[in-house]
């Protein structure tokens, strides 16, 4: 209970200061009041977690009953989402003065509170009618937040887009609600309890999946992600990709917890759809120059791999297997912590190179390393757990993953599994290349450009929250152990019956990997020691700064370093959005010839656009509807009353006839 | 094995020993037997040693373009693959660490060393040892899924998901069936691959433009190229003990284990030796053909697990 009045305190603290922000003392109040809504936001979130105590507010507003409750469950969404945006607010106010112009400095602090503000009621309501409310304020302050730098014309293009995708997805989860809402008998959220009805509920997960899926990123319906996040100020970025994706997970796990039964293979096909969202992702994630973009497509991929978790944990529920359950959900929601601290760790990295340097472009940065040598610092760990390299949290959540996935095999359901396996080590490879190439293009080399030449670090309020992502994304995953209790909790509220499996079961081998990241930082850490001392033979004439060796090549230029195109392009060439126009060298001594590459979303923009746009233009058709006169609007209002009393009148003959109970 | 807590701990100090100090010895026989091949007398067995203690001495050169990070590929090569030798049993029943799930760990240790030397390749900003980083990256990404197929097809027919076991104890998979062939000849591409061996790579082509990992380490001198060569020795042992486990017979007694586990990588050894000396070089654009065969014939082996 207690935790329920911390976070609802500070969802309050994070209204008022959207509307300090905009008043006269502004940053002085607003920050304070963010960061101390943060706190207690995370302070409930972890009270909940550590305790397991559950607790529920009903009070009627409007008429309808309502409910605001906290678990397990919702305190594993709410603690990122308050870690992130409280750091998300420090960094902002060194990266996005109040000050800036056109008065978006305070908009942005406006909608950023509000976007925080609702994302903790999503959270918390129990609701069928206030979940749409408050899914809908969150969904349009994010479109606020993203069309910040709306001169830009793309960022427009991209608000709109991630709009227009939006309320798609609300449409269906308006749908899946109102089946729910029959369910449950009534608006308020409860576990079902009664007669089956499988196809109802069928109905139901799939509508979920899909609605949800939308927000969530899984592909088809991934094509509004990359340009949104890519447009959007860096900490927004950090706070949608971090936080806001996690909504459609979140909202396919609570809704899949209240169904009694989960039809079987419906998990199959959610791992094979994270299987294929997390290849897409990473392909075109080492494909991208532009590293916003690129860490976005990222996130495609890392919302696939929790994916995957949620299927296997919906196949153990639906073969009621406990142990293939605890595993699969496990997993999903260790990488939903996990990504949330590295990804807002590495765009909040990407903000400060794009504060520094003023372009997205990889292919005119490099040799940053020297130059930002505090942002590398705590960038590097970022780096290494997004390619889920040991001893870092990623690693960890995709070990859990793996061992879902080879306990699926033991028990030869789902068949899904074996294709899942082999994609997600191929994942695991390819997300290598890309993070090789964000990592090596950006900071290592030389600079590429005069921009790239002077870059420098960034102010204190942006290296901090860095900071302390960074020892966080590192102690995930030495500390992994101690968050089983916490996880167990989580996983009853979604498979009931499933108690304290994972840190009964986990535990030894958690602590084991722990053990090893140790022995990994020791063994390097005296390895590091014994390679700083330099030998004892000197040879006194060498300077012990040399250019780097040419190959034999005298006159080496920095444009000759391998660029990021290049470094991907073993496998970069298999992807179909991909076009290449450029001249053919021709004769002997040929003239300078130019080179030039494309790269587009083959889902959003190949195969999608071209149809939406059809549809667009024949939906003009009923423009002829609206001929301005007030009169005619009159006459429809009519008509559709009319409609109505004839559909009441009919109801009771008609119904029969179509076989359902009047 | 825990009625004689003496005689494990004598077992886990020769396994930590062997992982030490027995790995250099492994490219020196390697060269032996290729210069023998090739009719010259070649180079001592021990040449590497004394490379390693030489190179310790030496002052290094760092090129002006590089940072801290230059250091993180040989320091983290070293720490990945010592760490990793502790996971795989040299044909004894158990390795001195084991746990559920430590397969996974195993490889992405080797992900983790792969990943820094790429790291430490890029910082130098040549174009050479960029192109080397690139080539490494593309071809790891196939390597993996090949490495993976076997061990599920092992974690299938053992039960387990422990490399002692998975190694020690093959289950269904006898030693020369089907599957087990299988999935040994894909892990020897990989052991290719991974190791930049003819026909993958070569690590004594004189040509910067056609090496993989050689060219990825050009720029590394003094200490931190004796870590280098020292963690590509780590890796020929680890991933050797890997390939050589599943068909060491296991014997009552633990000496006799430990005298097959030498003898089988004095094979490798020669095997591997014999193949870079009859074998030439693929052509880069074959590389990936080659590395997807690795990937079917372990694929197929899982198949024929499953079914």
């Amino acid at each position: 209970m207690l935790a329920l009045y911390f976070v609802l305190l500070g969802a309050a603290l994070w209204l008022g200061s959207g509307f300090a922000a905009l008043g006269r003392p502004s940053e002085r109040t607003a920050l304070p009041l963010s960061l101390l809504g943060s706190l207690l936001g995370v302070v409930g979130a972890v009270l909940c977690l550590v305790q397991g105590g559950a607790g529920s507010l009903d009070f009627h507003f409007a008429g309808f009953p309502a409910r605001l409750a906290i678990d397990a469950l919702s305190a594993a969404f709410l603690l990122p989402l308050h870690l992130v945006a409280g750091l998300g607010a420090l960094y902002g106010s060194s990266y996005w003065p109040l000050d800036s112009p056109k008065g978006t400095g305070r908009s942005l602090r406006f909608f950023f509170a509000l976007l925080v503000a609702a994302m903790s009621l999503v959270f918390l309501t129990r609701q069928g009618i206030f979940f749409l409310l408050a899914w809908e304020v969150m969904a349009v302050s994010a479109f606020f937040l993203i069309s910040t730098n709306h001169e830009d014309a793309s960022v427009r293009r991209a608000a709109w887009v991630y709009l227009v995708a939006t309320h798609m997805g609300t449409l269906i989860l308006t749908a899946m609600l109102i089946l729910l809402a029959r369910r449950c008998g009534g608006w308020l959220w409860g576990p079902i309890l009664g007669a089956a009805a499988p196809k109802l509920d069928v109905a139901i997960l799939v509508l979920a999946i899909l609605g949800f899926g939308f927000k969530a990123g899984w592909i088809p319906f991934h094509f509004w992600l990359p340009a949104a996040h890519a447009g959007a100020p860096s900490h927004v970025s950090a706070i949608l990709s971090a936080v806001m994706l996690k909504t459609g997970i979140y909202g396919v796990l609570r809704i899949s917890g209240f169904l009694p039964r989960i039809p079987i293979g419906v998990g199959g096909v959610l791992l094979l759809l994270g299987a294929a969202t997390a290849l897409y992702g990473v392909f075109y994630a080492l494909a991208e120059r532009d590293f916003k973009r690129l860490l976005a497509y990222s996130s495609i991929e890392n919302l696939g791999v929790i994916g995957m978790g949620i299927g296997l944990g919906l196949t153990g529920r639906a073969t009621h297997d406990s142990w293939l359950a605890a595993l699969g959900f496990g997993a999903a929601l260790l990488h939903v912590w996990n990504h949330a601290a590295f990804k807002s760790l590495l765009f909040f990295g990407a903000g400060s190179v794009l504060h520094a340097t003023g372009t997205r472009d990889m292919e005119v940065l490099g040799g940053l390393a020297s130059r930002m040598p505090r942002t590398v610092r705590m960038l590097f760990p970022g780096v290494l757990a997004v390619a889920a390299l040991p001893p870092f949290g990623a690693f960890v959540s995709e070990w859990v993953l793996y061992r879902g996935l080879f306990a699926a095999l033991m028990r030869g359901y789902p068949w899904t599994a074996g294709l899942a396996l082999p994609a997600l080590a191929l994942v695991g490879g390819l997300a290598a290349v890309a993070f090789a190439k964000f990592f090596g293009i950006i900071f290592l080399g030389s600079p590429r450009s005069a921009a790239a030449e002077k870059a420098h670090d960034p102010h204190l309020p942006m290296l901090i929250p860095m900071g302390i992502l960074a020892v966080l994304c590192l102690a995930l995953g030495l500390g992994s152990a101690w968050l089983l209790p916490g996880l167990d909790r989580v996983v009853v509220v979604l498979a009931p019956g499933v108690s304290g499996q994972l840190a009964a079961s986990l535990g030894f081998e958690l602590r084991m990997i722990g053990g090893f990241g140790g022995a990994l930082i020791l063994v390097g850490g005296l390895a590091w020691l014994w390679v700083g001392r330099p030998g004892k033979r000197k040879n006194p004439q060498l300077a012990p700064n040399q250019p780097t060796w040419g190959c034999g090549y005298s006159a080496p230029s920095v444009r000759m370093q391998y660029s990021a195109e290049s470094f991907s392009e073993g496998w970069a060439n298999l992807l179909p959005g991909r076009r290449i126009r450029m001249r053919r060298l021709k004769a002997i001594f040929p003239t300078p010839s130019t080179f030039h590459l494309e790269l587009s979303d083959s889902v959003g923009l190949g195969f999608l656009e071209p149809r939406v746009e059809r549809l667009a233009n024949r939906a003009l058709w009923f423009r002829r509807l609206q001929p301005g006169f007030l009169t005619i609007y009159l006459l429809y209002v009519l008509l559709a009353l009319l409609g109505v009393f004839l559909w009441m009148l009919a109801r009771p003959w008609l119904l029969p006839l179509l076989g359902w109970s009047a | 094995m825990s009625e004689f807590p003496f005689v494990h701990s004598l077992q886990v100090l020769l396994h930590i020993l062997t992982a030490l100090l027995l790995s250099p010895l492994i490219p020196g026989l390697i060269n032996k037997v290729k210069a023998l091949m090739a009719g010259r007398v070649g180079p001592p067995v021990f040449q590497l040693y004394y490379d390693l203690a030489k190179l310790s001495q030496k002052q290094a050169v760092f090129s002006r373009t590089t940072t801290w990070i230059f250091l993180a590929g040989p320091v983290g090569t070293v720490a990945a693959g010592l760490v990793a030798a502790m996971l795989v049993p040299f044909g004894q029943d158990h390795a001195p660490m084991h746990f559920q799930g430590d397969v996974i760990l195993f490889a992405y240790l080797f992900g983790l060393a792969r990943f820094l030397t790429v790291l430490s390749a890029l910082d130098t900003g040549s174009s050479f040892e960029g192109m080397g980083a690139a080539r490494e990256v593309t071809f790891a990404a196939l390597a993996e899924p090949a490495l993976f197929l076997g061990f599920a097809a092992l974690a299938k027919s053992t039960g387990s998901l422990s490399l002692s076991t998975m190694l020690a104890h093959t289950g269904p998979l006898f030693r020369f069936s089907g599957p087990l062939v299988l999935v040994l000849a894909g892990w020897a591409i990989v052991y290719m691959a991974e190791n930049s061996r003819i026909p993958v790579d070569d690590p004594n082509t004189h040509l910067e433009l056609t090496m993989i990992h050689e060219v990825m380490v050009l720029d590394h001198s003094g200490r931190p190229f004796a870590l280098v060569l020292y963690g590509a020795s780590l890796k020929l042992l680890v991933l050797g003990a890997l390939l050589v486990g599943p068909i060491l017979p296991r014997n009552a007694g633990p000496l006799l284990n430990w005298l097959e586990f030498y003898l089988a990588l004095v094979f490798l050894a020669v095997v591997v030796g014999f193949a870079e000396s009859v074998m030439a070089r693929f052509r880069m654009t074959k590389v990936p053909q080659f590395l997807v065969a690795g990937v079917l014939a372990t694929a197929f082996a899982f198949l024929l697990m499953l079914v």
